[in-house]
């Protein structure tokens, strides 16, 4: 109980964040592990990593390109030196989906193998780049690249708040067209739904949700997080309804456990996270085997 | 004369279909009137899905034009091809066939929801509408697809290898829903299959699709072992028995 009041006081932000990123992540994780594409979910959070990567190379100075295109003074301050990371990550992300979102186009790769190269590619680019970013920075390179839970601000909750409530909004307004898309793309393109811009638009809310999930709480969890709830909640449920529930539910109330762990013992709160959801879905696992056999 | 001309439905004048640079058919020239009962029949790779994704407008032709009417298409999609992680329901399933029609941020009204049940009546499976779809059988989700097909109410129903994968007894129940739905509800059907059996005593006229070879016309005139012959390259025999067509692969001595 002392425990949790300590981080009640000292990490309020830490806690409600990793309950907003646990959300964006197992929401959207219902669509990418049904969609079959949960290597999406891996090259994003790569693709968002090397963004993060490439900000600190200063190659493109964010405050000058704003005031070229508006016509306005940015005066420098640390809200767009944190905003230059999220932006690099976002564009890579958009970046990786707008390749992704061409498959349909062509017939010489399959998705996963498309899926495969922009992993490697980031990957290798996230080294390249960490290799030729200014020695003295590195240190908050690993830092955010690591993503620790506990680093999540005000800032960064009201961020990923914002983000949820967009995801939620779009899935929400537009749930027929993205439900059919997903569900079977020839047959809505027969039946008159524009299926390529649906589906992009998709893909593209999946890259914004995993790319700022992945710059503020780090790869691990944003990937484990895509695929455990998901995984666990389309094992139990019965229903579509009960799914999105079950998979939310788990992303909500996972994090601030593995903080609550990590602050006991020690540890890192994101891979703590992975390994109490890790360790639900072996529990389900056998569970539901059981009851099969 | 004008009879004919309202019951023209889709004109094709000289259109070539393909992808990018390969052309697969040129030269197609064909009228799909109201009521017609087509069977789309070929090898597998031969062109015929090619053909009904130009036909629904999902790709362009690569020359020539399609002249349709505000035609409504009910497409069934290969059975294969859908198969869901998530339990969605029957009525879910069926219920996508309403989407297209709403409006962008509309949800489902009474009168959807009373052509769903409709639909659902139509090829039998009321019963399994609370049903999950990954649950059934290949011959009900096949009539579930079926269904979506009908919710769009469509002029132009088109099935893509409907009983591909399906045991005897559904494979026949499922020609005999399609016939059925044809002969009842005047709709205009296009069966895609690569069995000639499943469509000679079926359809009314046939497409044949080979390799850039288009060839369509009435059931007799297209059903000689010539022409069969061509198509599947293989020495065919064809004999109509008591009203029905029997057609088989003649094996060499």
């Amino acid at each position: 109980m002392e425990t949790i009041n300590v981080l009640l006081e000292l990490f309020p932000y830490a806690i409600l964040g990793s309950i907003a990123a646990g959300i964006i992540c197992s929401f959207l994780g219902v669509f990418v592990v049904s969609q079959r594409v949960v290597f999406l979910g891996a090259a994003l959070t790569q693709a968002a990593i090397a963004g993060v990567a490439f900000a600190f190379l200063h190659l493109i100075n964010l405050e000058e390109l704003i005031a070229s295109v508006f016509g306005i003074t940015v005066i420098e301050d640390s809200f767009l030196h944190h905003f230059e990371h999220t932006f690099f990550s976002l564009l890579f992300a958009v970046i990786a989906v707008l390749i992704f979102s061409q498959s349909y186009r062509q017939k010489f790769l399959t998705k996963d193998s498309l899926l495969g190269i922009i992993f490697v590619i980031a990957i290798a680019m996230r080294i390249i780049f960490i290799q030729k970013s200014p020695s003295a920075e590195v240190a908050e390179i690993e830092s955010i690249l690591k993503g620790d839970i506990l680093f999540i601000g005000s800032a960064e909750f009201y961020t990923l708040l914002v983000i949820l409530i967009i995801i939620l909004l779009i899935f929400s307004l537009f749930s027929k067209q993205l439900k059919f898309v997903t569900f079977d793309a020839d047959t809505a393109a027969a039946h008159g739904v524009n299926d390529r811009f649906w589906l992009l638009l998709f893909y593209l809310t999946v890259g914004i949700g995993i790319s700022l999930t992945t710059r503020f709480v780090g790869d691990v969890f944003t990937f484990a997080f895509l695929i455990l709830p998901a995984s666990i909640a389309i094992l139990i449920s019965k229903k579509i309804s009960q799914v999105f529930i079950t998979a939310i539910f788990i992303g909500a109330i996972i994090p601030p456990l593995g903080i609550y762990f990590a602050f006991e013992f020690d540890i890192s709160s994101g891979p703590t996270a992975v390994a109490a959801a890790f360790a639900l879905f072996i529990i389900v696992y056998i569970y539901k085997k059981l009851l099969s056999d | 004369m004008d009879n004919k001309v309202n019951s023209t439905l889709i004109e094709l004048k000289d259109i070539s279909i393909g992808y990018g640079n390969k052309v697969l058919h040129k030269n197609i020239n064909i009228i799909i009137e109201q009521n017609d009962f087509i069977g789309l029949v070929g090898p597998n790779g031969s062109g015929k899905t090619t053909f009904l994704k130009t036909l629904l407008g999902n790709i362009k032709p690569l020359f020539g034009s399609i002249n349709k009417k505000e035609i409504t298409f009910g497409y069934v999609p290969q059975r294969d091809t859908v198969q869901p992680l998530l339990p969605y329901s029957v009525y879910d399933v069926v219920m996508m066939g309403r989407y297209s029609l709403m409006g962008l941020l509309k949800l489902p009204s009474k009168i959807d929801e009373h052509i769903v049940d409709s639909s659902l009546e139509k090829v039998g499976i009321s019963v399994l509408r609370n049903h999950s779809y990954n649950s059934l059988s290949g011959g009900q989700r096949q009539r579930t697809l079926i269904a979506r097909a009908l919710a769009v109410e469509p002029l132009v129903l088109i099935l893509d290898e409907p009983t591909n994968g399906m045991d005897t007894p559904s494979h026949y129940s499922l020609l005999n829903l399609i016939s059925e739905l044809h002969n009842k509800n005047n709709l205009t059907v296009l069966l895609v299959s690569h069995l000639l059996s499943d469509v000679a005593n079926l359809v009314k006229k046939l497409m044949l699709f080979e390799a850039g070879r288009f060839r369509s016309g009435t059931i007799e005139d297209m059903l000689s072992e010539k022409n069969l012959g061509q198509t599947y390259s293989a020495n065919i025999e064809v004999k109509k028995i008591n009203g029905e067509y029997h057609i088989a692969s003649r094996h060499k001595e």
